[in-house]
């Protein structure tokens, strides 16, 4: 280890290699293929004459734009590495929940807009052309179908219900959706005007889904496959860290081959009773090991509690890596590495392996108390190798809470504004600390955040 | 973006108000005036709707003579004639249908339409993406034994028997 010296602090920032979160590139894209979705729809429409017809056209618009975002949303959910670890999988994940809401809102509009159109047409009654649009068009049928199911699990991940629903029976459901795509795809081609009248949009819509398709296929099922059957990883050994806190040790072949980097998780199922049907992401405690990797959870609920009785042996399936809060997302300079509770764990493997000088790494650990700051011995360790400066806040004796302001940061951190600030931790203090981070001067851009909730 | 700034009404109601505007903009756009909806007139590729405000009123069948017209031409490697027949007009749900077709020296080379529902404009549409699609399917066939289009049965069922009959008077 290079230490001391300005030889030494210039030979670390060699090593810092930031690397730009490719988010906006995708989303101009995301933008421009809207763009010619519309003008798909301009180049079809020779003119728009009278209420009745605006009202189809519209109808015809937001379906168009809906089908196309509903391609998007998918996508987004096919764990393509671009996505998960330079964009970040929270991040992804705030996407899809939006993009999902807006593409639902435009299928509700396409459907009561085009029945509305279509009656004012033909003069009947809005519910009578229901009835005749979904019976005499061809794949109609299916597309109600389709629709339904869509609105089913927009229904189940609108916020309220969802918290009260299990994980797992959400994360179910949640799979509908492919069926919901495949039962309103045909309709789009057989009565979609776009599409009748053209060859190529019709190539052109073949190509997007089965774009689509094929990054689920490829990213969601033969990528783990592959990676199971590669590196079959076994439970090695449990180790209670902390009251409610357990390492997991995971032993595999070649592991070191997985391409994880220190701040990144997997999702992990234990092929054993109880555990088989959830997949939980855990972030990797410890930099991966070639032979072992290793996870540290607090008990929370009904997976993360049970993990500290998995029995040596034990099967492991995990997907990954995922997760965009690495040592690629930092500028040169200086870096503080906050972390609250649970939130320990990315930032315990990025304080051992994070390029820096010493003296210009601080890791803050809140915790409730001091027997709560899990992995404290491996961390001053750390510290003491690194020349890293070390520091932890927990509550007072009569349960207060510390208090970290933006004076009390500056204090300790007088150039606090030119750190890089890595943040993981509960949501409610995640946000706090975000406020008081910018209040103390740190740019936006320099404070890296990592959500536990997906 | 960072997820501790995000108000997700105001994300709500921006989309919302982006959407409905860019649409309103969109059919703003589009001319309002019954433009004679452009029925392509066939030729061996059939061309598919053009689309705009300029493009020219073609709606008119071009050779409304229901007689049967033989043109020869001469040349020396043989004799290409071109024949046109017109179909029966046969009455449908929405409206009469009939086809006038070319022939060159005995090829369907060309399917007109000479009347297709289209007094409404959800009629005008029906009639303005299937009969490309009747046509091109005709052309390949080179008969009248092809598929309706889902969506305009109608019009397909009148399509193709008028176009049955302008075969049977050509004796093909
Ligand atoms: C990227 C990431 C990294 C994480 N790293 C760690 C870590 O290193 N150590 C640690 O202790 N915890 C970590 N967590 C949190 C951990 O995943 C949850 O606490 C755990 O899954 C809860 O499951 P449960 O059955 O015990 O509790 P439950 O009571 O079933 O769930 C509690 C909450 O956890 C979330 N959750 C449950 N299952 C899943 C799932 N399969 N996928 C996503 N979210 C789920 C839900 O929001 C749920 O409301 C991480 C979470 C994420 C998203």
């Amino acid at each position: 280890m290079i230490q001391n010296s300005r030889a030494g602090r210039r030979l670390a920032m060699r090593r810092i290699r930031p690397r730009r979160s490719p988010a906006v590139p995708l989303v101009v894209l995301a933008w421009l293929g809207a763009a010619v979705v519309m003008w798909m729809w301009w180049n079809n429409t020779p003119n728009v004459v009278g209420t009745a017809n605006q009202l189809i056209a519209a109808g015809r618009i937001t379906g168009l734009l809906g089908a196309y975002t509903i391609a998007l949303v998918i996508a987004q959910m096919a764990r393509v590495p671009a996505l998960e670890s330079r964009v970040g999988s929270d991040r992804v994940a705030r996407w899809h929940a939006m993009s999902g809401r807006y593409a639902i809102s435009l299928v509700v509009a396409h459907v009561v807009l085009t029945i509305w159109g279509y009656s004012e047409v033909s003069k009947t009654g809005v519910v009578s052309e229901a009835v005749t649009v979904v019976t005499d068009y061809p794949d109609m049928l299916m597309a109600l179908a389709g629709t339904l199911m869509l609105l089913i699990v927009g229904f189940v991940s609108a916020g309220a219900l969802r918290r009260r629903m299990r994980y797992e029976t959400w994360y179910y459901l949640h799979l509908l959706t492919y069926a919901a795509v495949f039962l309103t795809f045909w309709h789009q081609l057989t009565t979609g005007a776009e599409f009748i009248a053209s060859a190529t949009a019709r190539t052109a819509w073949y190509a997007l889904y089965l774009t689509v398709a094929g990054l689920v296929v490829w990213y969601r099922v033969l990528t783990p496959v592959r990676l199971n059957l590669r590196h079959r990883m076994r439970v090695e050994a449990t180790v209670v860290e902390a009251p409610g806190i357990v390492s997991v040790l995971i032993s595999g072949r070649k592991l070191h081959r997985l391409g994880a980097e220190a701040g990144q998780f997997f999702r992990w199922r234990f092929l054993t009773p109880g555990l088989r049907w959830s997949a939980n992401p855990y972030s990797l405690s410890a930099p991966p090991r070639p032979g072992l990797l290793r996870i540290t959870v607090k008990a929370v609920g009904g997976h993360s509690s049970a993990l500290g009785t998995l029995k040596p042996g034990t099967r492991v399936w995990a997907e990954g890596p995922y997760g965009a809060l690495t040592a690629a997302r930092r500028s040169r300079g200086k870096v503080l590495l906050l972390a609250g509770g649970a939130g320990i764990t990315p930032m315990r493997a990025l304080f051992e392996t994070l390029p820096a000088a010493p003296g210009d790494l601080t890791l803050l650990y809140r915790a409730k108390s001091t027997e709560d700051l899990a992995l404290w011995r491996e961390l001053k360790a750390i510290a003491k190798e690194r020349g890293a400066r070390l520091m932890y806040a927990v509550n007072g004796p009569d349960g207060s809470r510390p208090e970290i302001t933006p004076d009390g940061l500056k204090a300790r951190l007088p150039d606090i504004d030119r750190h890089d600030v890595y943040l993981c931790g509960p949501p409610g203090l995640a946000a706090e600390w975000f406020h008081t981070l910018r209040e103390a001067g740190v740019p936006e851009r320099r404070i890296h955040h990592e959500s536990f909730e997906l | 973006m960072n997820p501790f700034r995000t108000n997700p009404m105001r994300r709500v109601l921006l989309g919302t108000v982006a959407t409905v505007s860019g649409v309103t903009a969109l059919l703003a756009l589009k001319p309002h005036t019954q433009t004679a909806v452009a029925l392509p007139q066939t030729a061996a590729s059939p061309t598919t709707p053009s689309a705009g405000a300029s493009s020219p009123a073609s709606a008119s069948p071009s050779a409304s003579s229901s007689t049967k017209s033989t043109k020869g031409t001469k040349g020396t490697k043989g004799t290409t004639t071109t024949k046109t027949v017109t179909g029966d007009t046969i009455q449908t749900r929405y409206g009469p249908v009939q086809v006038q077709i070319t022939l060159k020296a005995g090829k369907l080379s060309a399917v007109n339409v000479l009347q297709v529902p289209q007094d409404n404009p959800r009629d005008a549409e029906i009639a303005q993406y299937s009969v490309p699609v009747l046509t091109q399917e005709a052309l390949a066939a080179q008969s009248a034994s092809i598929n309706s289009v889902s969506g305009a049965t109608y019009t397909s069922q009148g399509y193709i028997s008028s176009l049955q009959s302008a075969l049977d008077k050509s004796g093909n």
